[in-house]
């Protein structure tokens, strides 16, 4: 949200991204290693990747299904709602187990705390790649060519940026209606602008450089320059702050589902699991933990990642 | 500096024209309109169309506009549609609580953040630090909501009968009705008959107790902010943690203070006085940079726990498809967020003169 | 179009004298009238006949006007209170003044509504001397609230907490019978829809009890009719049977379908929208149930339903225009009428089903006139047989809702029509009630007021003629000691109480009941202005407004 106006406002100092070519990625991979908490990050995004992967192989129920419409399932007492029966903690072994209960219309909650990794991931994942494309699109044009393009573009960036994102987030969401694929462009769409000044940023810093000007002396069309020479530039701000903005993507799709603009049920999906359970808080708390408890871990995972990421590839990112 | 202040004030009209049509068009392009969100499954076709007559609705969009922007222009941000109250009185009966929960979480945030970073950055790689940091990592990944709602669950059920309960919802306490300053001192006879400003200090219900003397009011506002202030300061406690942390340490390496050290200067003085001083002033710009990040906070805080603050009433507003009640309340936010981001570009740049010059 | 005469100069005259305070003394009746009935309203005059006497005259027999003037929007506001506020705005809707056993004190705007005892009140004095209302929109955050005893009553206790409460010897829960019905609308003239034998299997095909036993509160019963059992003279008529759960016979409906064309399986969205009504408190559970009970039968070969949620003002315009296929929806009913159920839904201009059934609304218009229940039940047995054999919807439920308070306090209640009245219950405690509702009222002038959470705070301050029995919905004498009716119910004259004060210390007369209605009745009487200026519930009750536009 706000943080990454704050990254793109006041960390941004275009020396540090003037780097030459990709070959460095493997030295810059090694760095990145040597820090705890990018071990820690990948490690925590690594497993979340298998879980959503293997999510029909550990999951003992279909998420979906109801155990009202089991036949013959034994369960005892109300079902919606019902608390945790684990067998090693003493639940009765001819009780079904559920790690974590079943949720209001009677579902395994486990397993759609499993399957919900698979929605998270993929919000995070597809928001802010989406984000950084057009954003990227937009800052290396705006950068490069200057001039009206640059103001018109970079105004609307600051029309966009003058909202907190979340209660633009909340109108373009309801404007677009239900669903997760809508949640998820207004999520990117409110992103967009920190990508733009981004690029745009590493682009000035760039543009005037003797290879730059070498080049166009040789006759290099303005697209190839932008995409061979200068954007090269800008990728590792881009994908550190990339990196930073999983989390908060993931955090803003839970709080849209929470608001009740994002997704639809039955959706597996965190944030929409905890709204449902909302209201039993003080009656089922278990319902609303662990949906939180997974996001928490899920943000926790990417903002580790980033933050090693940063401390390894752009040391002057390195302020707050 | 005046030019840099005049510098800002020209480049942010266009941004401010581009907040006036946005506000406009975000509004009206929601689908459904105000009389089906109004009467449900009672609104007849004749009564909608009514109804939107009365309010100016049926008109071409650009009527509409045009009726609105001149009204903004002078000051009138309308009269909402849900409410049928002018919006300004709406919005000065209900940014105080706002204004109060955002003072009270970055008080929390300030006063938790920055002995933490201090610490974490004397004790540099120490387990204490390791401790801390992933202390403030975990605050900055945690759903805002999740932290009210677990938060409510713990203070107000699990420490239900203890001394530690705290209340899970509203400003204050059934039946507690303060009696504003003005009244008190004459000024106005009762709220209704107060001014917008009035209306607005006498609801900061912490200045008003101190004004009118009233402890019980202040204790019981302050308790009632307790839960909400720490929901929404949770994530710019740990930013502010963090940055804390970074800027002491890059003060403690300054030749400064390495002299004040090797000339004998005590240690805790040397980080007190040198370091946390000019470590502090880049925390004061975070807090009015991360102003985008409170009101989020605000939204969905204010939701959890039952508080009429203007993030709640704009989410309701929206749902309502309250055009002149949403538009009245973006514009205003999005004014305050240019205004505070100047501010903190000012500040910044005063501080940091580097930033004056380069831009 | 005909020009009504809005007010005979006579009674002008009459109204100006009454409003002077040299003639306040002597009673000059005040009368209203529409020159004739082309107006197409139910209302043709109101008369004061002497200080205590006021006479309506209808358009066309209406059985339920005793129950429709026994509404709080109808409650009598002081004829010169209504002038001096000029009939609306806030110095109207933020100051009501009514009769009531408690008088507004302050509303703290977003905050809290303080009332206070009103002293000279014409019946039991209420027994506490302040109720303080509050609202919080979270059921589990209300309950919080009453466990910590910062609160005394509490509205809507969430399902899931029902057991909880019944269980805490602190608390009392009262079940309120739902008043309501939540259908599952099935559009006659759509797709795989259009054809009976689809409609009639998923009727065979739901299992209601299933729904209600996992996903409503206690106390909510499996709707057998469209009509609430128990609540009103006439319109439910036990002796239709609804069709049994029974998948086997659905699948038999489905395959002679097919054999007529149908496509099996039938794919079809179910919508809904994300709004709790007392009829559908967890729909979003409903909705997700409901479609996994379809998708079922057979194993999945005869139906893929999808459940999708629709943003309420949206779901709302397309379910009416009869728009959807499959639809959640439901109705609380307002005054204890069937006509309030049945005429709303399957009257001849609603397509929210579909084409009307002819068969049906003519009905429905007959035995709308009739006073007598057993001939209007007569015609409403055939109603709701016409209605289970063609099944435009499926009745689900009668959701019930659940007040709670703390177990000392005495005199506590819910009432079916939600309107529980706080000058009955006492706290031995304190001298102070505090009640927590779902949300704040919008306005307290509520003829111009639609939704529950005003109309109950309105209904602690205004008293109407006639009113509804404490915790029930039978219609009971209220500002009205006593009325007649003519033979066939289109002249109905009231005697009013004597001694009746309102809030302001004026005394109640008969002008007061004439400008209350007036004003809300003529859309061109200068003091027609309320909050929003819609006054709804006028055109419910009495289909149109003199003077409107044309």
């Amino acid at each position: 949200m706000a943080t990454t106006n704050t990254v793109a406002k006041l960390k941004v100092d275009p020396a540090a991204t003037r780097r030459e070519g990709s070959s460095l990625w493997a030295d810059a991979f090694r760095n990145v290693l040597r820090s705890t908490n990018a071990r820690i990050g990948l490690f925590l995004i690594f497993c979340l990747l298998l879980i959503a992967l293997l999510a029909p192989v550990l999951a003992p129920y279909p998420p979906n299904t109801s155990m009202l419409s089991i036949d013959g399932y034994t369960g005892t007492g109300r079902l919606p709602g019902k608390p945790p029966c684990i067998h090693l903690f003493g639940c009765p072994t001819d009780q079904p187990q559920h790690l974590m209960g079943l949720d209001l219309n009677a579902r395994d909650n486990f397993s759609r705390i499993l399957y919900g990794a698979r929605v998270s991931l993929f919000i995070g994942l597809a928001s802010v790649t989406l984000a950084i494309g057009v954003g990227t699109l937009l800052g290396l044009v705006s950068g490069y060519f200057g001039g009206w393009v640059d103001t018109v573009i970079m105004r609307l960036m600051d029309v966009l940026l003058a909202f907190p994102s979340l209660l633009l987030a909340i109108a373009i969401a309801t404007f677009l209606g239900r669903g997760l694929d809508k949640a998820l462009l207004a999520i990117a769409i409110v992103s967009i602008p920190a990508y733009a000044r981004l690029a745009r940023a590493s682009v000035l810093s760039v543009r005037e450089n003797d290879y730059v000007t070498a080049e166009r002396a040789l006759g290099a069309g303005d697209w190839r320059i932008l995409f061979g020479h200068i954007f090269p530039n800008a990728i590792t701000p881009l994908i550190v702050q990339g990196t930073l903005s999983i989390g908060t993507a993931v955090l803003d799709a839970a709080a849209l589902s929470f608001l009740g603009v994002g997704s639809q049920p039955p959706d597996a999906e965190w944030g929409f699991m905890l709204a449902e359970a909302r209201n039993s808080v003080f009656a089922q708390p278990y319902l609303v933990f662990y949906p939180g408890l997974a996001i928490m871990l899920t943000v926790l995972a990417f903002n580790l990642l980033g933050d090693g990421m940063r401390d390894a590839l752009d040391p002057k990112l390195n302020r707050f | 500096m005046l030019q840099f202040i005049l510098r800002r004030l020209i480049f942010s009209i266009p941004v401010l024209i581009g907040i006036l049509i946005v506000t406009f068009l975000l509004a009206r392009l929601i689908p459904g309109d105000p009389c089906r969100a109004m009467y449900g499954e009672r609104a007849t076709e004749e009564l909608c169309d009514a109804f939107l007559a009365r309010e100016g609705l049926d008109q071409p969009i650009w009527n509409q506009f045009g009726l609105y922007a001149g009204r903004v222009l002078s000051g009138d941000f309308g009269e909402s549609i849900r409410f049928q109250r002018p919006v300004s009185d709406i919005l000065a009966e209900r940014l105080p609580t706002t204004v109060e929960l955002t003072l009270a979480a970055v008080t929390f945030a300030a006063v938790v953040g920055i002995p933490l970073g201090i610490v974490s950055a004397y004790r540099r790689n120490s387990p204490l630090d390791f401790g801390t940091m992933l202390f403030a990592n975990v605050g900055v990944s945690m759903p805002v909501f999740w932290l009210g709602l677990m938060l409510a669950y713990i203070f107000a059920v699990a420490l239900g009968n203890t001394p530690f309960a705290l209340p899970p919802s509203g400003r204050l306490p059934a039946g507690l009705t303060p009696t504003p300053f003005y009244v008190e001192w004459g000024w106005a006879e009762s709220e209704q008959a107060a001014s917008g400003l009035l209306i607005f200090l006498g609801r900061l219900y912490g200045l008003n107790a101190m004004l009118t003397g009233d402890p019980n009011l202040f204790f019981q506002s302050l308790r009632h902010l307790l839960l909400p202030a720490i929901a929404v300061g949770t994530i710019p406690m740990a930013i502010i943690a963090r940055m804390t942390r970074s800027s002491v340490l890059e003060t403690l390496g300054q030749d400064y203070v390495r002299t004040a050290r090797a000339k004998g200067v005590r240690e805790l003085f040397v980080v007190l006085n040198h370091a946390v001083r000019n470590a502090l002033l880049p925390v004061v710009t975070i807090i009015g940079l991360n102003f985008g990040l409170l009101i989020s906070g605000a939204v969905l805080t204010e939701t959890i726990f039952s508080l009429s603050g203007i993030g709640r009433t704009l989410v309701e507003g929206i749902t309502a498809r309250d055009y002149t009640l949403v538009q009245g309340f973006t514009l205003f936010i999005a004014i305050a967020f240019v205004i505070i981001n100047m501010l903190t570009d000012v500040l910044y740049g005063y501080l940091d003169p580097r930033i004056r010059q380069g831009s | 179009m005909t020009k009504f005469l809005r007010v005979a100069p006579l009674m002008l005259v009459a109204l100006l004298l009454a409003l002077s305070p040299a003639f306040a003394q002597d009673f000059a009746p005040t009368s209203y009238a529409a020159e004739n009935c082309d107006y197409g309203g139910l209302m043709q005059s109101i008369e004061a006949l002497d200080e205590l006497t006021v006479r309506f005259t209808l358009c066309a027999p209406d059985p339920s006007f005793p129950a429709k003037v026994a509404f709080s929007s109808l409650g009598i506001y002081p004829s010169e209170y209504l002038e001096s506020t000029g009939g609306g705005g806030e110095a109207l809707f933020r100051n009501p003044v009514g009769t009531g056993p408690y008088r507004l004190e302050t509303w703290d705007q977003g905050n809290q509504i303080v009332l206070t005892r009103h002293d000279q009140y014409w019946g039991e004095p209420a027994k506490e001397q302040t109720v303080v209302i509050r609202w919080v929109s979270e059921s589990a955050a209300r309950l919080v609230e009453l466990q910590a005893g910062t609160a005394d009553g509490i509205d809507n206790v969430g399902t899931d907490d029902i057991a909880n409460v019944a269980a805490n010897p602190d608390l009392a829960l009262y079940p309120r019978a739902g008043f309501n019905i939540m259908y599952l609308g099935m559009n006659v003239d759509l797709g795989a829809f259009a054809n009976i034998n689809v409609r009639q299997a998923v009727a065979h095909g739901v299992d209601k009890q299933r729904i209600v036993d996992n996903f409503y509160p206690e106390g909510s019963i499996a709707a057998d009719l469209f009509i609430p059992p128990n609540s009103m003279d006439a319109g439910y008529t036990p002796e239709v049977e609804p069709f049994p759960f029974d998948q086997a016979r659905a699948q038999e409906l489905l395959d002679a379908a097919a054999a007529e064309g149908v496509e099996l399986p039938i794919s079809v969205n179910l919508y809904f929208r994300d709004v709790v009504r007392g009829y559908l408190p967890n729909v979003s559970r409903v909705a997700q149930d409901m479609a996994e009970q379809l998708n079922s039968i057979g194993g999945g070969a005869y139906f893929n339903v999808t459940p999708q949620v629709v943003e309420s003002t949206q779901f709302l315009d397309e379910a009416l225009a009869g728009q959807y296929e499959l639809y959640l929806l439901g109705w609380t009913g307002d005054w204890p009428d069937a006509t309030n159920f049945f005429d709303t839904h399957f009257g001849p201009t609603n397509e929210q089903f579909g084409t009307p059934i002819p068969e049906v609304t003519e009905r429905l218009a007959a035995a709308g006139q009739l006073s007598d229940p057993a001939a209007r039940n007569e015609l409403y047995a055939e109603v709701n047989t016409i209605l289970r054999d063609e099944a435009p919807m499926l009745p689900i439920a009668h959701g019930a809702s659940a007040v709670a308070f703390r177990a000392p306090i005495s005199g506590a209640h819910a009432s079916p029509l939600g309107n529980e009245q706080f000058a009955v219950m006492e706290d031995p405690d304190d001298d102070t009630l505090v009640w927590i509702q779902n949300g704040e009222p919008g306005g307290l002038y509520c003829a111009d007021e639609s939704d529950g959470e005003s109309l109950r705070v309105c209904e602690q301050i205004t008293e109407s003629l006639m009113a509804y029995e404490i915790g029930g919905s039978l219609v009971i004498n209220g500002l009205a000691e006593s009325f007649v009716a003519n033979e066939d119910a289109t002249e109905y004259t009231f005697t009013l109480r004597s001694g009746v004060v309102f809030h302001d210390g004026s005394a109640l007369d008969a002008n007061d009941v004439v400008t209350t209605y007036a004003v809300q009745w003529d859309q061109a009487n200068p003091l027609h202005v309320g909050r929003t200026g819609t006054y709804e519930y006028w055109g419910y009750m009495f289909q149109a407004f003199l003077n409107a536009p044309e």
